[in-house]
């Protein structure tokens, strides 16, 4: 397991209020986020069962076929990214799905790469993990799984496979920033990066679908990636909101999926 | 930065205004600089607007009325149907959606600008609660927290931007700048104000104005015709979600009574409990439940 360090006196009183308002936020997201999210997703699925056709529908099979079967089993971080990189292919779905592909491939890589990060940590190669950054770890990774699900949810709705491995143009670029990482504070920069490439992929995605479902889906999840790196500022020392308007500068080119 | 930083055990006694301003002025600094960087994005597309907007005028004065309709069902139909009035009622709407968004594109303008004014409501209030917060001693004062001192200073200027590159927005699609707060939240600003005894409550209320713009928001992306228009939406949209994410990691450490947590450090987060790690993301797709409705902040 992952180890942690032994808490100061502060967190025996904090600890229990915190975890108990963590349930509470569970329960939020169990009542208020998904629904809203799932509706858009049907709708979504709704409209590609009964238009085949068109920008909504893409042609062909699905890019990254491997599946990130050594994803958090393995203890070399970047084997596991490798490993599935190396039976990526050119996609052709296009349109939106094309987009949801691209999208779905940064998710894998991200659930990829935390999981990477967890594996790192329990086997003791990222020195003393903080309790905080454990949980932060382990939570994102499970909400990158979901938007993973999400996005190949409408994907596998319009009749191809699920797009299970990760964006193969920023895997080499992962491992080996990977590579480097030896301690809590290089992995937060690494993830970091992935948060932020997320965020503006999404921010661009916005502008770049058509299908209003689609919109929603991305504007849904733009948001929580943002948090996402508010938080790692957060535990790297740094101001949690530097910008006033987000950019989309480290948006990821279609191109990462169609080759 | 890497390989600089040691999470060795932090000292027990942490004082509650142990920060480093002068470190913390430097960080705010060096926002302040890749922030510039990022209005280059946004005045691009203000300057389209603008473009956009002397068309509009060209060709006559808006119908309020019926863009106020259409922003209206648009609304409607997305936060409460498409989101959250299940697969059978959205799968039915689309149609009716299709219809509506085939208007004149001189109605969709209006309808943006309708819109784009809520917008710009939300975040006049929201800069002038934070304003007013920080006259307050424990929020702006002596006694207040460096971090959270700094972090309404700072988020009260990026609201004020908010504000000045939405105006610009309406304007440039030929409307009337607002400069009027949201008049629905006003009243919920209002009611809290006497309550404002302490952080805590300053911090509820921020976070719910927060989240009601990061939601209001979320949904305009997919509502908004004028692609510049829905690209600043989406563009501000993130950066209010992350306001929400800090106020909730400040909340969880006031309510588990360790304010002297709530400090940029990179030593900091040793201290931080297991929960503080996912406090500030609760939900993995961003809700709309309390996104405003669309024209509630427009001009009549």
């Amino acid at each position: 397991m992952i180890r942690r360090n032994r808490t100061p006196e502060v967190m025996a009183i904090s600890e229990h209020e915190l975890t108990v308002m963590t349930k509470d936020v569970e329960h939020l997201h169990e009542d208020v986020g998904m629904p809203a999210m799932l509706s858009a997703v049907e709708e979504w699925k709704e409209k590609s069962r009964t238009s085949r056709r068109g920008f909504l529908i893409g042609a062909g099979a699905v890019a990254g076929g491997a599946v990130l079967a050594a994803c958090g089993s393995s203890s070399s971080p970047s084997t596991t990214t490798t490993k599935a990189a190396t039976s990526g292919k050119a996609g052709t779905l296009t349109g939106d799905l094309a987009v949801a592909a691209l999208a779905a491939s940064l998710e894998n890589l991200a659930v990829a790469a935390y999981g990477d990060v967890l594996t790192a940590a329990t086997a003791g190669k990222l020195g003393t993990v903080p309790p905080a950054v454990a949980t932060f770890a382990t939570t994102v990774k499970a909400q990158h799984a979901q938007h993973a699900q999400a996005w190949n949810s409408a994907i596998v709705a319009a009749g191809h496979p699920a797009v299970t491995g990760p964006d193969t143009v920023l895997v080499p670029v992962v491992d080996k920033a990977f590579a480097k990482v030896t301690n809590v504070t290089g992995a937060a920069q690494l993830a970091l990066m992935l948060e932020g490439t997320a965020a503006a992929t999404y921010q661009s995605a916005v502008s770049a679908v058509k299908a209003t479902s689609a919109i929603q889906v991305a504007a849904s999840i733009q948001p929580v990636e943002m948090q996402h790196a508010a938080i790692l500022n957060f535990v790297l020392g740094q101001y949690p909101v530097p910008l006033a308007f987000s950019t989309t500068t480290a948006a990821r080119p279609l191109t990462d999926y169609t080759g | 930065m890497r390989g600089r930083l040691t999470y060795s055990r932090p000292p027990q006694d942490v004082q509650e205004h142990d920060i480093d301003t002068r470190a913390l002025g430097d960080l705010m600094e060096a926002s302040q600089d890749i922030h510039t960087d990022a209005m280059v994005d946004t005045g691009a597309a203000l300057d389209e607007m603008v473009e956009l907007g002397q068309e509009a005028r060209a060709r006559g004065s808006i119908d309020l009325d019926e863009s106020r309709e259409v922003a209206a069902q648009r609304s409607r139909m997305r936060t409460g149907a498409a989101f959250g009035g299940g697969i059978l009622a959205a799968a039915g709407i689309a149609g009716a959606l299709d219809a509506l968004f085939a208007s004149p594109a001189f109605a969709s303008s209006a309808t943006d600008v309708q819109i784009l004014q809520t917008a710009a409501s939300i975040e006049v209030l929201a800069a002038g609660t934070y304003k007013t917060a920080l006259t307050l001693p424990f929020i702006g004062g002596a006694s207040a927290n460096g971090v959270v001192k700094a972090f309404a200073t700072m988020t009260m200027q990026q609201h004020q931007q908010h504000l000045d590159a939405f105006n610009a927005a309406i304007t440039g699609l030929g409307g009337k700048a607002q400069n009027n707060s949201d008049p629905t939240l006003a009243k919920v600003v209002a009611a809290a104000v006497p309550g404002l005894t302490g952080p805590g409550p300053v911090v509820a209320l921020a976070l719910e104005l927060e989240t009601g713009a990061a939601e209001t928001y979320t949904v305009n992306v997919a509502t908004l015709s004028n692609a510049n228009a829905k690209k600043l939406t989406a563009s501000i949209m993130g950066v209010e979600a992350q306001h929400a994410s800090v106020l909730l990691a400040v909340q969880a450490l006031l309510n588990a009574n360790a304010p002297q947590l709530i400090t940029l450090s990179p030593t900091n987060v040793a201290n931080l409990p297991a929960a503080a790690g996912s406090v500030g993301f609760p939900t993995a797709f961003f809700p709309t439940s309390m996104a405003r409705p669309a024209s509630e902040g427009a001009l009549s």
